[in-house]
């Protein structure tokens, strides 16, 4: 809903690592330096001079990087401004260029907006779209995607962690079927995947891979779209896709426009160190998490969305029964940060359509909350995430008359 | 969303909340918990005036805090077949937005659920109607 945002103080615990991250101090501090360098600041595309000698250096040393972490050459790596336009490119850019060989392309209802959207903008333009439904605990099953192919089936497009419920789906599999299928290619939306789990390209059998930095405690404004040059000895070719933007010819005239070097320079680093980071480090999370769930379940029906086994350990997903949605984000907006089940994108706020494709009703998915863990997060963090949840429920559920019978079979 | 001090004061505190019990007292209910709105009023009414009041509400924070006011403005005053205040009023008071106009009636169906009743009601030889 449109409103007057009034900033909080003191800011309240920050549980929303899956919408963005902070910028990793070596990040924020590597960036500043190129910014206000008097060698660094030339055009990339300036091969005229040394100015553009060393920006085009820059750059390409953070596209090895970027390339490196997520198991991919440095030149399948094209800058976009984020995941939102590297899927854009991908979808309609493959649509544009394959529309002469079939006109249909298979994702899933739990995909982000930046997939659907792409999707149902080529569905008015004539394309069919074929949109899967995962099983009850968000999973699709690799042969709903074999169901789906069809002859004039051009691209799949799925993402890898769900960024409301943080489940894997199994993409090397989907990877081996649109391998066999010979013409459709396997677009995979990456934004959550980076830092949390494996992430290999070549691994994946994907041929197109949007990536985002600011999930990966990079700046914001800055990812790349992953694009296969395997299979130039192969039955099928490369994937080819036409360009949406047009200008300078830069990315391989892919997308034009001149690079900000500051933030492909903060993006390399970002994945960089996302690479290094440690088993440790994954297990701490994944352990604050299950801290947190098990006090959220001491409160009494609550539900868990999403599975438990095939997920990212920084996101938890939550139905709270017996309190209003509206009432329980405003009950603990001040103490926490995260987000609500209901995507507040109008003047009214909307059930999460990927709940409800999980087959959450409306109600509790008004009443769910995306808590998303973070290098940051502590034990602390998560001990206020309880009490305030506590006070809340126990609050609201009383103003309701709610009497909630215990504890509900996870989702 | 954004809410006026009056709401948050009242939807913190939600005074009132709760049920009464014995004699005297006249309930009513509108809404549905499934539809996302759903308040119940409970006035303890003695010699025609309205003496104790309480509420229930799975609603939003606009609908708990309208609610809740409702109760407190509503002790010491004569039962009368209206709201203690417009729903126009109310909208202006708590800052209502323009989409939530139909919670604000769901309140005004509820209280006069509990109040009619308790118009027609007959103690003793005195008729509040």
């Amino acid at each position: 809903m449109s409103a007057t945002r009034t900033p909080v103080s003191p800011m309240p615990v920050y549980l929303d690592h899956a919408a963005t991250t902070p910028l990793e101090p070596r990040v924020a501090a590597r960036m500043a330096e190129v910014l206000s360098s008097e060698t660094e600041y030339g055009n990339p595309a300036s091969a005229s001079h040394s100015y553009g000698d060393v920006a085009a250096a820059l750059v390409e040393s953070a596209r090895a990087q970027v390339a490196a972490t997520v198991g991919a050459a440095a030149r399948e790596i094209v800058w976009t401004s984020g995941a939102t336009e590297a899927n854009n490119l991908a979808i309609l850019g493959v649509a544009q260029y394959y529309r002469e060989r079939g006109r249909h392309i298979v994702t899933a209802r739990t995909e982000h907006k930046a997939v659907l959207d792409p999707c149902r903008e080529l569905e008015r333009r004539g394309w069919e779209i074929t949109y899967l439904v995962p099983d009850r605990e968000g999973l699709l099953d690799p042969t709903q995607v074999a169901a789906a192919l069809r002859a004039d089936t051009v691209l799949v497009s799925l993402m890898h962690v769900n960024n409301e419920v943080g489940v894997v789906q199994n993409i090397a599999a989907v990877g081996a079927i649109c391998a066999r299928h010979g013409s459709a290619w396997l677009h995979v939306d990456a934004a959550q995947s980076v830092g949390k789990c494996p992430v290999h390209f070549a691994s994946l059998g994907a041929d197109l891979m949007s990536l985002s930095a600011h999930k990966v405690y990079g700046p914001k404004g800055v990812g790349a779209l992953v694009i296969s040059q395997r299979g130039e000895s192969g039955g099928r070719g490369r994937v080819q896709l036409s360009a949406l933007q047009f200008g300078g010819g830069q990315e391989r005239a892919l997308r034009a426009g001149t690079l900000a070097t500051h933030q492909v320079v903060g993006m390399g680093l970002a994945f960089e160190l996302a690479a290094k980071i440690s088993s440790v480090e994954t297990a701490r999370v994944a352990q604050l998490r299950e801290r947190l769930w098990r006090g959220l379940l001491s409160l009494g029906g609550v539900l868990r969305n999403g599975s438990a086994t095939r997920s990212v350990p920084h996101i938890l997903n939550v139905s709270f029964e017996g309190v209003e949605g509206e009432s329980l984000l405003a009950a603990i907006r001040p103490h926490l940060a995260v987000s609500t089940g209901s995507a507040c994108t109008s003047a009214m706020a909307e059930p999460s359509y990927v709940l409800r494709a999980l087959g959450r009703s409306e109600r509790l998915s008004e009443s769910s909350l995306r808590f998303g863990l973070g290098r940051t997060t502590t034990e602390a963090d998560v001990d206020i995430a309880i009490a305030s949840l506590t006070h809340a429920l126990s609050r609201l559920r009383k103003v309701a008359g709610t009497r909630v019978a215990g504890t509900l079979p996870a989702a | 969303m954004n809410y006026n001090d009056l709401t948050r004061n009242y939807f913190e505190s939600a005074a009132n909340a709760g049920e009464l019990e014995g004699p005297g007292v006249f309930r009513g209910a509108a809404g549905n918990r499934d539809q996302g709105t759903w308040v119940q009023f409970d006035l303890r009414i003695n010699g025609g005036a309205v003496s104790e009041a309480k509420f229930l509400a799975f609603a939003c924070p606009h609908t708990i805090a309208v609610a809740a006011w409702l109760t407190e403005r509503a002790v010491g005053g004569q039962v009368t077949p209206v709201l203690p205040e417009s729903v126009p009023a109310l909208r202006d008071r708590f800052a209502v937005p323009v989409e939530k106009m139909g919670r604000l009636l769901i309140i005004e169906d509820a209280w006069l659920a509990a109040v009619l009743p308790a118009i027609d009601y007959r103690e003793g030889t005195h008729i509040v109607k």
